[in-house]
């Protein structure tokens, strides 16, 4: 099987958008190429500190066994300059039933300097449908860390979703540049109501918490920055 | 009348070869009601088996109710006319009868399908209740597809009710047997003749007879 | 009866003179159809949706010119019908498919008579509208007797959805059709029931399949048709009372399986995938995708009756109406509430939960004994109320337990693939030479479909060597009913009728059973096996299957 040039074609179809509705019969539609784009969060957050707006998208395109994706999230505090903006590039495939593997790269252009990782990690959806993304990150500079990410859908009716979210980031050596100490550095947690229109599309509204512990609170005392924050949030998620 | 009844159930015994022959034997009733002139007291016998198992309703056939509207029983000595009816999966030949009033007929009929086959006359309702009994009898396994199941047919039902097909304006008979029915139609009614194994008399088993 | 044979004879005189010299002329293209409240387009055969009746006569030549106007490749398969493979319209497997603009001409002879059925075999233009029937008549006179007849087909329209986005829609969130999902009422209307304890544990058991109960249809969203009309179009067809009518059902849907019933009338199964088997009274049946049923109904009262079919997953219905005059409708009987898998259907019937995970539910939940022992063992709890005790009355099709066990809405006889038996064996019985395992097995969350655990363009050609007789054992290890279809050869399913097991072209397939069907591979070729479900097929539930005579293996 030539898997690699099945998905290097792909890459080229995508790039051409020449993706074609299957016209060759059953005989190889089982292998077609899909594509979607999905901003699982676009918000706006008020509260403690500056309002910020912020992003957690992401794309991916491929047949079921090979896939290229792309992530991004990031923070722009309202009025200020970028703080956080964070892209990944990914080859994905599936390694078990409900898990696929993700190796690539990562780059981010925020916080300066920006910096490049090498990416692997295991996503999928857990035991009672929880979302799990769980990645290791190896900087230019051979700094390790990692990442844990989880999220639920908990349907209150057949639109309406309370979804809990929660990410974890732990370094394993200090980054002082980023202002990264060793450990885990922060702790995320959200929780978002969602109304779904469509599937595609559900405007939210929900709270959000974000906790910098241990040496990195230290570098943001020494900004003069909180070291937590609570925010309303209000956003759509969408996807196509 | 009574002899008459006797010889449909001995024509009965005999097309059905063995199966009703075990039955007769038996059942008490029935193989006394096999041997002409002997134990005549054959209908009321039938009180500990299943009434609603016999084509004519409930009541002894041939005697009162539904079954006198549509004739009686005939004697062989009064027969006037004979007419052939074949049995084929799952129609029969010819489709339509057409009798005179008054008239005693003998029916001589062949089973020239591969499945069991029954020939009944009756009226349009008497064949729908024969339908649901003869249902009955199939999930129990006392009549097959293609057989009467002598063993079935002859067991008790749990509920020290017989079941049994035994009536004179019907005959069953298995793939390549044959039999008669002699019967007198006696005024014009909406009969037909009809099999009414399940699927077959709503295939089309079925037709009129014509009584001018 | 002269007057009838009259009235025979103008109907043959006044049909098509096409239809007796076994010609016809189709034409592939697109055209607005209205069942959603607007216009919109679909894939057409002449013209219409569903395209013409194809009558042909037993032992003449079948003709069919196809004439494609479309942008894009095409292709005819008919359905059921035994045929050289070359015949058999399927792209890439028979032949290359017809290019825009040309014409391609089938030619065979029809070896068969029965109801069957054709569709698109390209992409999936069938679920927009490439099907119709074909009924090819008998030689010899025919088991039963109608006065009327009359072809039902049943099939799914998606207002909103291309094929494509469907499938796309569901790679990217599987349960992205899916409006019967388990939330928060519906929990406390399960502790209600249950309690809480157990309402917890149900749902903690789901959700460490990371399943769920509802997922009965994979699309929802349909307009349900009959005869290419909506419930409210009403497709109509008259009698007289007392009439015996045919009615030649074909589910020709993309998705949907249907029970129908018409409220008043017995139904006689008298056919069963256009091979006649020993009638079955019924007052309901459930057609999967792609079967074909015949029955006979008989109405004698002067009044309407409603035609009703409802999908399986209770998510709508077509409807029809039998009327002796143009304008009377019957009642529209009410939905019946939503139906949901149970354990049984996960392949877990056996109550014990313990330390399953969606790796092994592999047990084999409705299995037939091939001389039918499984009936014996249902009985068991029926002993000891007399040897007479009446036999269960679940279709021992389904898991124990199923949720989807079929029970006919207004009481009585619900159709089992138990109660077919061929009329006339096609082929005498013999004993399979092996037994091929086809585990139908898929991956929800990510909507890959496959057969024994690999996808179709990753898979190797089941070869069969001609004039063997093998055994297929379907194993269901998935949650979904795959009415299973072999081209250009018959399926022997085993329901314990031994000779007279029948044959069909599809089988469906309940979740968490086993099933076992004879093949006798007397046709030469390669052929298409696949789950008829469109999205499953779609997306890899799917297999070459190759006859070769043992010479040219030599010879090679």
């Amino acid at each position: 099987m030539t898997h690699s040039n099945k998905i290097f074609a792909a890459a080229i179809l995508a790039a051409a958008h020449l993706l074609p509705a299957s016209e060759a019969g059953a005989a190889d539609m089982d292998d077609a190429i899909y594509w979607h784009v999905q901003a699982e969060q676009l918000e706006y957050r008020a509260g403690d500190g500056t309002d910020v707006v912020a992003w957690d998208a992401n794309a991916w395109i491929g047949n079921d066994d090979h896939r290229l994706a792309f992530k991004s999230e990031g923070e722009n505090p309202v009025g200020k300059r970028l703080e956080k903006a964070e892209l990944q590039f990914l080859y994905r495939r599936p390694v078990s039933t409900f898990f696929d593997v993700n190796a690539g790269i990562r780059h981010d252009l925020r916080p300066d300097p920006d910096r490049t990782y090498g990416v692997i990690g295991i996503q999928g959806l857990a035991k009672q449908f929880v979302e799990t993304d769980a990645n290791l990150f190896l900087s230019e500079t051979g700094d390790l860390s990692a990442r844990l990410e989880a999220e639920v859908d908990w349907r209150l009716t057949q639109r309406l979703i309370l979804q809990p979210t929660t990410e974890i980031n732990v370094a394993f050596s200090e980054d002082r540049r980023t202002h990264s100490g060793a450990g885990i550095n922060t702790i995320e947690a959200g929780l978002r109501l969602k109304y779904e229109i469509r599937r595609e599309f559900a405007p939210y509204v929900g709270l959000h918490y974000e906790r910098k512990v241990g040496a990195t609170a230290n570098f943001a005392r020494d900004d003069g920055e909180d070291t937590d924050s609570l925010r309303f949030v209000a956003g759509v998620s969408f996807w196509f | 009348m009574k002899i008459s009844q006797d010889f449909t159930f001995r024509t009965s015994i005999r097309s059905t070869a063995v199966a009703l022959a075990v039955l007769a034997a038996t059942t008490p009733a029935l193989a006394g009601s096999g041997q002409p002139g002997h134990g005549h007291g054959d209908m009321p016998k039938q009180g500990h088996m299943m009434e609603g198992m016999k084509m004519g309703g409930h009541g002894a056939p041939g005697h009162h109710g539904a079954m006198a509207a549509i004739g009686e029983p005939g004697k062989a000595a009064d027969v006037t006319r004979t007419i052939d009816i074949t049995m084929q999966d799952n129609f029969y030949e010819p489709e339509e009868i057409t009798v005179q009033a008054g008239e005693t007929v003998r029916f001589r009929i062949t089973n020239k399908g591969t499945l069991l086959h029954e020939f009944g006359l009756g009226t349009a309702a008497m064949h729908a209740a024969h339908q649901k009994q003869m249902m009955v009898m199939m999930e129990h396994g006392m009549i097959e597809a293609d057989r009467i199941n002598p063993e079935k047919m002859k067991m008790d039902h749990g509920d020290g009710h017989m079941m049994k097909h035994d009536d004179p304006n019907s005959i069953l008979l298995e793939p390549g047997k044959s039999g008669e029915i002699i019967w007198k139609f006696t005024k014009p009614t909406a009969l037909e003749f009809a099999c009414n194994i399940p699927g077959h008399y709503e295939s089309g088993m079925m037709g009129p007879v014509r009584i001018k | 009866m002269r007057r009838l044979i009259l009235a025979a004879l103008a109907a043959v005189l006044l049909a098509p003179a096409t239809a007796r010299a076994g010609t016809y002329d189709l034409t592939i293209g697109k055209a607005a159809i209205d069942v959603a409240g607007k216009d919109q387009t679909a894939m057409t055969i002449n013209g219409a949706v569903p395209g013409p009746v194809l009558r042909f006569k037993e032992g003449e030549d079948l003709v069919i010119n196809v004439t494609n106007t479309l942008g894009e490749d095409t292709s005819i398969h008919w359905h059921g019908l035994i045929l050289p493979y070359r015949q058999d319209g399927v792209p890439g497997i028979s032949f290359p498919g017809i290019k825009p603009g040309e014409t391609f001409t089938y030619r065979f002879p029809a070896q068969q008579a029965g109801t069957y059925w054709y569709h698109s075999h390209s992409g999936m233009q069938e679920a927009i509208g490439m099907y119709g029937a074909l009924v090819i008549e008998p030689k010899t006179r025919e088991p039963f007797r109608y006065d009327r007849e009359y072809v039902v087909v049943l099939s799914d329209w998606h207002p909103d959805d291309s094929p494509h986005e469907i499938l796309s829609n569901l790679k990217m969130s599987a349960d992205y059709y899916n409006y019967q999902q388990r939330t928060l009422s519906t929990f406390v209307d399960d502790a209600r029931k249950m309690g809480f304890g157990p309402a917890l544990a149900d749902r903690m058991a789901w959700g460490d399949m990371r399943m769920m109960p509802s997922d009965i249809a994979d699309v929802s969203g349909f307009v349900l048709l009959m005869n290419g009309k909506n419930p409210d179009q009403n497709w109509t067809g008259l009698f007289k009372p007392g009439e015996r009518i045919r009615l030649r059902f074909v589910n020709a849907a993309a998705m949907t399986f249907f029970d129908v019933r018409i409220p008043g009338l017995k139904m006689t199964v008298v056919q069963a995938d256009g091979n006649n088997v020993r009638p079955v009274p019924v007052d309901e049946f459930r057609i999967a995708v792609a079967e074909t049923y015949d029955v006979i109904v008989r109405p004698t009262e002067d009044k309407a009756y409603t035609i009703f079919a409802e999908s399986m997953a209770r998510t709508g219905h077509a409807r029809g109406t039998l009327t002796p005059e143009m304008g009377r409708t019957a009642a529209i009987p009410s939905a019946r509430p939503k139906q949901f898998l149970t354990m049984a259907d996960m392949g877990m019937a056996h109550g014990d939960m313990a330390g399953m995970d969606h790796g092994s539910m592999k047990m084999e939940g409705g299995h037939m004994m091939p001389d039918g022992s499984m009936m014996k063992g249902m009985d068991h709890s029926m002993m000891g109320h007399g040897a007479m005790a009446p036999k269960s009355k679940d279709d021992p099709f389904y898991a124990p337990g199923s949720g989807l066990m079929p029970k006919a809405a207004e009481g009585g006889k619900f159709l089992s693939y138990a109660d077919l038996k061929a009329f006339k064996p096609l082929y005498p019985d013999r004993p399979a030479a092996r037994v091929i395992e086809v585990r139908l097995t898929g991956n929800m969350e990510r909507y890959v479909w496959s057969i024994n655990d690999v996808k179709y363009s990753d898979a190797e050609p089941i070869k069969l060597k001609f004039g063997e007789r093998v055994r297929f054992k379907f194993i269901n290890e998935t949650m979904m009913t795959h009415p299973m279809h072999l081209h250009g050869m018959w399926q022997i399913l085993d329901n314990g009728s031994g000779k007279n097991n029948p044959a069909k072209h599809t089988i469906s397939i309940a979740p968490g059973t086993t099933v076992e069907a004879d093949i006798e591979a007397d046709a030469e070729g390669q052929w298409a096996f696949h789950c008829h479900l469109m999205y499953h097929m779609a997306s890899g539930m799917f297999r070459k299957v190759v006859v070769e005579r043992e010479t040219a293996e030599i010879a090679r």
